[in-house]
């Protein structure tokens, strides 16, 4: 059933630094200013990745000493989308490299009744359709609203291999799943974690990023 | 100060300034084929003065004539009343009622003199002791640390006297006045600014201070190599001194500059790429990256956008330079649901340490201060001089214990002659960095300064690129943007 695992995934080159940024922010015994620190660098990090695929076409400048260079520039417009209330943590690594850039929102929460997750609320750019979409969420573990919220996105007329989903840990079967069902979306991470526990939380993981980046 | 802006111009000027010295020393001129030559800083072979004479001769006001006028940055003077030797209880009491003989040869520590002086000369830091002439002791914990010194001027009555502090000299100086000026001298400045009552002057001159002179101090003015007078027209000899050291310090820096030049030039021929060193780290020409570099070559992007994009490179090439981070130790943690994890790599980032190289290494302050918050950061003033183009070093801050750092991060927008970054490097190295510790950071640079610093320091020091602009390329003629200083004019928004 799997799909190729590793396939339009994109993991960020597991070097001392990345490595060493990972061991704070999974520590229970970080401090939530050092969490959010450590995190907000493994997400720019991220983004940086992101952007590295992005089309670019010939442009010339002239420079200082009026000699042209024949450069180039970006192609196309981006927007970010990001999956309340983890993903809005990303949002501001984004706004880092792209200040201006127009960032959506969807809301999925699992309905009471059929324990199933359930769409609440979408706020998306009207021309997303013509976008490059970078999808925020932290975590990927079973995948369930991370599909939800791309079946959401391709609906509104986004091209699959115009949207990265970025994340900082996933999980070999949230991969698989979500590969399934959106097998050209390009999956940016930091680690994949070895699996998930009888309650559907990664293993090692680093417990609720939106609680410990909000709240605790 | 006109800054020289283009690799043309400035290797034009080092090259002129070199062909004209080589032709007047031939001999001292080594093959450019013969092999690898090491970077010399002109602080190893600083230029030394002595200035003797007795007591009241002026020495001082020579001393501080003659380094008011060479104006070399980095020149020192030296009083040798800092190494008096401390006295005891009872040499104390002594000296408080002028019975103690300050002007004999043994009062003054000359063999601290003589180690501090030769540490100086072979370029290394050094601590000078304080002296008080308030509690006649050495001021505890307060010394004045002396580093990178071009020029050296000691100054005292014994500055002549001892042989092997004659034999680091290059000029010996002894200022002759005649000791009944020198009385006069001293007893206007013993009694007006220093307090003193008359009757102890004169006893302190007639039992020690006459009979010391003519003993001990009026015979080392035959070590002098020139005798000045004290008078206060000794104008057309401080002259003529100044001339001759000027002359002196000219041939010093065309020696310098020449030997920067033998470190490689745009017509040396290295048989290996620079792909080929390992210690060369250039970014990854992504998209990304190479979007990046076109907006900020564009002379027309606004300096808004320019602070912000070069602050993203910044940002990219900085998390190049932590990536290969020494891994402080190997933990076990646990997280949040409990499960512990062993063997974790962690990486003490606040041991790392950047030195800016002012000014174009400050455009890299911002994107420090993201990455890490708390790094401690150095700085070191070093600028070439519109004349010769000798890179000379003006100040230089660093943080306390240095050497014990995980890392040094060296910042430099630039690297175009490649002088400026050797000189930092060579500064790091004095201060017992090692080499394998030193990460130099670089936005853009050329292949001849990279090759340069791999020629001076070997392939231990890692570099940390965004771009490397080739010989090819800059020789084709249509490159002298990338040997232009443009990167801290725009960010910083002056000249």
């Amino acid at each position: 059933m799997s799909t190729e695992p590793f396939k339009n995934v994109i993991l960020l080159p597991q070097t001392n630094q990345l490595l060493g940024l990972y061991t704070i922010i999974r520590d229970k015994r970080t401090s939530r200013p050092d969490f959010i620190f450590y995190s907000d660098r493994i997400i720019r990090l991220l983004v940086e990745e992101g952007l590295n695929y992005l089309p670019v076409q010939a442009k010339s400048v002239d420079t200082e000493t009026n000699e042209v260079f024949e450069g180039v520039s970006f192609m196309g417009k981006i927007c970010g989308v990001s999956i309340v209330r983890a993903g809005e943590s990303m949002e501001q690594g984004l706004r880092e490299c792209c200040r201006s850039v127009r960032i959506g929102k969807i809301l999925i929460q699992r309905d009471e009744e059929t324990a199933l997750p359930k769409l609440f609320y979408e706020k998306l750019p009207e021309d997303i359709s013509e976008r490059f979409v970078f999808l925020l969420d932290p975590m990927l573990a079973t995948g369930g609203s991370a599909i939800m919220a791309t079946d959401v996105l391709i609906k509104r007329g986004v091209k699959p291999e115009r949207i990265f989903f970025l994340n900082l840990i996933c999980s070999k079967e949230g991969i698989d799943k979500y590969h399934e069902a959106f097998p050209d979306v390009k999956i940016v991470t930091g680690a994949v974690d070895r699996g998930l526990d009888e309650n559907k939380y990664l293993i090692p993981g680093l417990g609720d990023f939106g609680d410990r980046y909000y709240c605790i | 100060m006109p800054l020289v802006d283009y690799i043309s111009n400035e290797e034009a000027e080092l090259m002129r300034v070199a062909n004209a010295s080589s032709q007047r020393r031939r001999s001292s001129v080594v093959s450019m084929e013969s092999g690898k030559t090491k970077y010399m800083p002109p602080w190893t072979t600083p230029y030394i003065i002595g200035i003797g004479g007795t007591s009241g001769s002026g020495k001082t006001s020579v001393a501080s004539k003659l380094v008011s006028e060479i104006d070399v940055p980095w020149t020192v003077l030296i009083s040798l009343d800092n190494f008096y030797k401390p006295l005891d209880k009872a040499q104390r009491k002594r000296a408080f009622e002028n019975n103690y003989d300050f002007d004999e040869p043994e009062a003054v520590d000359l063999d601290l003199a003589y180690r501090c002086i030769l540490a100086l000369k072979e370029g290394k830091k050094t601590e000078i002791p304080v002296y008080s002439f308030v509690h006649h002791n050495r001021v505890p914990d307060k010394n004045i640390t002396i580093y990178g010194a071009s020029v050296i001027v000691i100054e005292g009555i014994y500055a002549l006297y001892d042989k092997r502090l004659l034999d680091l000299m290059d000029l010996k100086i002894y200022v002759d006045a005649d000791l009944d000026i020198c009385l006069a001298r001293r007893l206007s400045r013993d009694i007006i600014t220093r307090g003193r009552d008359l009757s102890g002057c004169i006893q302190q001159w007639e039992r020690f201070v006459k009979p010391d002179a003519d003993k001990y101090v009026k015979p080392t003015m035959k070590n002098a190599n020139a005798i000045i007078p004290s008078m206060a027209d000794n104008q057309v000899a401080i002259k003529l001194l100044i001339n001759h050291i000027k002359s002196k310090l000219k041939l010093k820096s065309e020696e310098h500059v020449e030997k920067l030049l033998k470190l490689g030039g745009l017509e040396s021929k290295d048989s290996k790429p620079l792909s080929y060193y390992k210690n060369i780290f250039q970014i990854p020409a992504t998209n990304q990256v190479k979007a990046l570099r076109t907006m900020l070559l564009d002379k027309n992007l606004s300096r808004d956008d320019f602070v912000f994009y070069f602050d993203r490179v910044a940002t990219i090439l900085l998390s190049s330079a932590l990536n290969n981070i020494n891994i402080q130790s190997r933990v076990t943690i646990e997280t949040p649901e409990g499960h512990h994890e062993k063997n974790m790599i962690r990486c003490d980032f606040d041991s790392v340490i950047a030195v800016n190289i002012i000014r174009s290494g400050d455009c890299f302050m911002s994107s420090l201060k993201n990455t890490i918050p708390s790094i401690a950061i150095g700085k070191l003033l070093i600028q070439s001089d519109s004349q010769t183009g000798e890179p000379q070093l003006h100040a230089e801050f660093l943080p306390p214990n240095i050497h014990l750092c995980n890392s040094v991060l060296l910042m430099e927008a630039h690297v175009i002659t490649g002088a400026n970054a050797i000189m930092a490097i060579q500064v790091l190295l004095d201060n017992d960095i090692s080499l394998k510790n030193i990460k130099l950071v670089v936005y853009m640079a050329t292949e001849v300064g990279i090759r340069r610093i791999l020629n001076a320091f070997g392939s231990s020091i890692q570099i940390y690129v965004n771009f490397i602009i080739s010989n090819e390329k800059i020789k084709s003629g249509n490159h002298n943007w990338a040997v232009t200083k443009f990167i801290d004019t725009k960010y910083f928004g002056c000249n």
